[in-house]
């Protein structure tokens, strides 16, 4: 697996750093890493650095729950901003759950909080660490900030809850750092999305191909997320209950979020994403693929409620569910007519269960 | 990623492929059809009727199963039947020995749930799990269930009509079809009034032990008519538990005549008629949806990750290690064309395997030692049980070498998906894309 040399790396970039113009997929898989995926990673990893800091400031009476609320709800949305962007570390370490765990249909979050707190009311790091997935992450943290049976803006409460709000921040912090690491350096994962062949992929299209799985991936979830709380699948009774992010009432602009990042693997910062791909003669397909990206942008922004009193009348449900057909058919575009088009197959994991 | 030679693709691949079961097929498949112009017909059609062979002989098998888990429940529905007249803690303890005897087949059989509409669209009534158990009878001060759910603590023994949201329900008289109706009850998945799991819960009782050993400990004199009586409203538990045990008797009754051969009209006749490559794809789906989505991740990822013994599949009864164990067993089955019969018999016949084996003799004999490896994982599950230490303690967060024990077992099931595709591949079935039920591994 591992058996190319630096040397034979270096040679290899050499190689192909000499042969321009690029291919297309170079192209294009280089613009992403540098434009979309790498900021990406690093304004996330930033997020949940002043996440960390927050957690410490509010407990030391410096910063009001107002505060800590709003730093949470960036570390938050720039996490939904990554979910189309999950590939190499991320996904592989199966690390994703330690970063938000959803859905919570029993609502482990707090059975497992207030157990823990039983357990170990002078909670360390260590103790978190080895701790389950449902208390290390965002959800956790956000029960922390926004349940109703909570109030951390009592000191009594802050004693209790502090120790745990710490460890989560310090916990996001360093695993977003890590993965972070990852990205960068010479052997690092953005290199091996850039120059070709490396130890993961053969050549430029098969990265290509694996960002396209990851937000084809990612948009066949925002459907899940979007159909759960509308009942989708449970007899079209919703559940506001189930949705993701609902104590903060996120579960929307989590989904705008992701869906703008989408766009920009679509897009490209500079007209140089996986549309670029596109030949002059499949000029249609891009052209749908636009208007559909806009259909559910748009949707998305008209929506002027929050998901809880939308669910809550049959205007409001109406809307959800064209905005959920006007997600199917995106998604559907991309898995079926984009992956095509691009020579791409999707297969296994690709989460079509349908 | 393993590229297939086109090379390796055998006649029978290309005769599979011009059967062409629907719309999916990609492009790998489409080349494989090339040099099918030049073959002789006389042996696409060997082939196919090779294939049609081993597609017969599944449906054989999942007749076999379902038989089974027919004749142990309806043990299970006489062992219940004596618990009722005479609820002590011996004929308690035979009716729970019944139901964990009933899961043996039952769990083989859930390689055919995915792939086959007939049984995925009928398994809910019988199998669904996680459940709000408080839906049905008493439960602990401390108890936690689905949020959201207006159904959760609706108690439906204690209560001759109950109240869901805004609605009432009356459940005076407690059949299997008021039962049945109460599944889903205000669209959570988690009220669930019927089958096996509900069963479990009116012989266990909830387990309140946590990640600590031990199960459920329902006194046998929840059952007794009158004085004496625990738990309350005795009468209306005993109905219950008739009705839903009589419910899962008939359920499986009507799940047997499906399979059953030379009926005009049932499931299996469809199966027959329809191309061969249709069933294969069936087969090898089935058997890569349950080892990957539903084995691998929601029933062992999931408790795992979040160390959470309320996604323990047999939770009340701890026998969970079991039923992992048989649903591995059923993939096996599958591939292997053999399923051992309660009576101890073994059914066996024209194999996946064999078909596999003509095409690439290496990628058959990967799968089967991918199939031993991920049965010796499960099987340590079972063994560290025997010892004492049963799933729910496995997964306990400061259980480092237990957890270990089940990440082998989920690392084994991945892995043996992946061979199942490789299989698949050989067959001419590109793109088989078993349902990872959302799970990355």
């Amino acid at each position: 697996m591992f058996r190319s040399t630096p040397l034979l790396l270096a040679l290899t970039g050499l190689l192909l750093g000499a042969c321009t113009p690029k291919e297309p997929n170079l192209q294009t898989s280089n613009a992403l890493t540098d434009g979309v995926l790498l900021p990406a990673y690093s304004t996330w990893t930033e997020a949940d650095r002043q996440l960390a800091a927050s957690a410490l400031s509010f407990c030391a009476g410096n910063e009001d729950l107002q505060q800590a609320r709003q730093i949470f709800l960036t570390a938050q949305a720039r996490w939904a901003a990554l979910q189309p962007l999950l590939l190499g570390p991320l996904a592989e370490g199966n690390l994703t759950w330690q970063v938000q765990f959803w859905p919570d249909k029993k609502n482990l979050v707090a059975r497992q909080v207030e157990s823990l707190l039983q357990q170990k009311p002078e909670l360390t790091q260590a103790d978190l660490d080895q701790a389950s997935v449902v208390v290390k992450g965002l959800s956790a943290y956000e029960y922390l900030l926004f349940d109703k049976s909570l109030d951390l803006a009592d000191a009594a409460q802050r004693q209790r809850y502090c120790p745990l709000l710490i460890a989560i921040g310090k916990h996001q912090q360093t695993l977003s750092a890590e993965i972070l690491q990852q990205w960068q350096g010479e052997a690092g994962m953005a290199a091996q999305l850039k120059k070709f062949p490396n130890s993961r992929y053969a050549e430029a299209k098969e990265a290509v191909a694996e960002i396209l799985r990851a937000e084809v991936s990612a948009l066949d979830g925002l459907k899940k997320k979007l159909g759960t709380p509308l009942g989708r699948q449970s007899k079209g009774v919703p559940q506001p209950l189930q949705a993701e992010s609902w104590r903060s009432q996120s579960t929307l602009s989590n989904l705008a979020a992701s869906l703008a990042t989408a766009e920009r693997l679509w897009l490209g910062g500079k007209q140089d994403g996986i549309r670029s791909l596109l030949d002059a003669d499949q000029a249609e397909l891009a052209q749908r693929l636009d208007q559909a990206f806009g259909d559910s942008r748009g949707q998305l922004a008209a929506l002027q409620r929050p998901l809880d009193e939308l669910l809550a009348d049959k205007a409001g449900r109406d809307q959800l569910n064209a905005l959920y057909d006007s997600l199917d058919r995106l998604h559907r575009l991309h898995e079926r007519e984009l992956a095509k088009a691009l020579g791409i197959q999707l297969g296994f994991n690709a989460h079509d269960g349908d | 990623m393993p590229r297939t030679s086109l090379a390796a693709a055998s006649l029978l691949a290309v005769a599979i492929s011009l059967a062409g079961c629907d719309d999916k097929k990609e492009s790998a498949s489409s080349q494989a059809v090339a040099p099918a112009a030049t073959a002789p017909a006389a042996t696409a059609q060997a082939d196919e009727a090779a294939a049609k062979a081993v597609v017969r002989h599944y449906a054989d098998l999942a007749l076999a199963v379902f038989g089974d888990a027919l004749s142990s429940a309806k043990a299970l529905q006489q062992a219940v039947d004596a618990l009722l007249a005479k609820p002590d803690a011996d004929t308690l303890q035979a009716a729970r020995a019944a139901w964990i005897a009933a899961r043996v087949p039952y769990m083989q059989s859930e390689v055919f749930r995915f792939g086959n509409p007939v049984v995925d669209e009928w398994e809910g009534q019988l199998n669904a799990w996680p459940l709000d158990e408080g839906l049905i009878d008493y439960v602990a001060t401390d108890y936690q269930h689905a949020l959201g759910n207006p159904g959760a603590s609706a108690n439906i023994v204690a209560n001759s009509e109950i109240q869901v949201g805004e609605e009432k329900v009356d459940v005076a008289s407690i059949t299997g079809e008021t039962l049945a109706s109460l599944n889903e009850l205000a669209g959570s998945e988690a009220n669930v009034a019927t089958g096996y799991h509900a069963i479990e819960f009116l012989l266990w009782g909830q387990d309140l032990n946590g990640t600590a050993p031990g199960a459920g400990q329902r006194p046998a004199s929840d059952y007794v008519v009158g004085e004496g009586c625990s738990g309350g409203h005795c009468e209306r538990r005993r109905a219950y538990l008739k009705a839903a045990t009589d419910l899962l008797v008939s359920d499986l009754e009507q799940m047997v005549g499906q399979w059953q051969p030379q009926v005009a009209d049932n499931y299996r006749a469809s199966l027959e008629r329809k191309p061969a490559a249709n069933g294969l794809r069936k087969m090898l789906f089935g058997m890569g949806s349950l080892s990957l989505g539903e084995l691998a991740g929601e029933r062992m990822k999931v408790p795992l990750e979040a160390n959470s013994t309320e996604d323990e599949q047999d939770c009340f009864s701890d026998n969970t290690h079991n039923a992992h164990f048989y649903n591995g067993k059923g993939i096996r089955n599958v591939y292997l064309g053999e399923y051992r019969k309660l009576d101890g018999s073994l059914l066996s016949g024209p194999s996946l395997s064999s078909l596999v084996a003509r095409a690439d003799a290496q990628a058959d004999a990967s799968l089967k030692a991918d199939l031993d490896a991920s049965e010796a994982r499960l099987q340590a599950l079972v063994d560290s049980a025997a010892k004492g230490q049963h799933f729910d303690q496995l997964i306990a967060a400061d259980n480092a070498a237990g957890q270990q024990l089940v990440r082998e077992a989920i690392a084994a099931l991945v892995k043996q998906t992946g061979s199942i595709e490789q299989a698949a591949a050989r067959l001419g079935i590109g793109d088989l894309s078993p349902d990872s039920a959302d799970h990355s591994f």
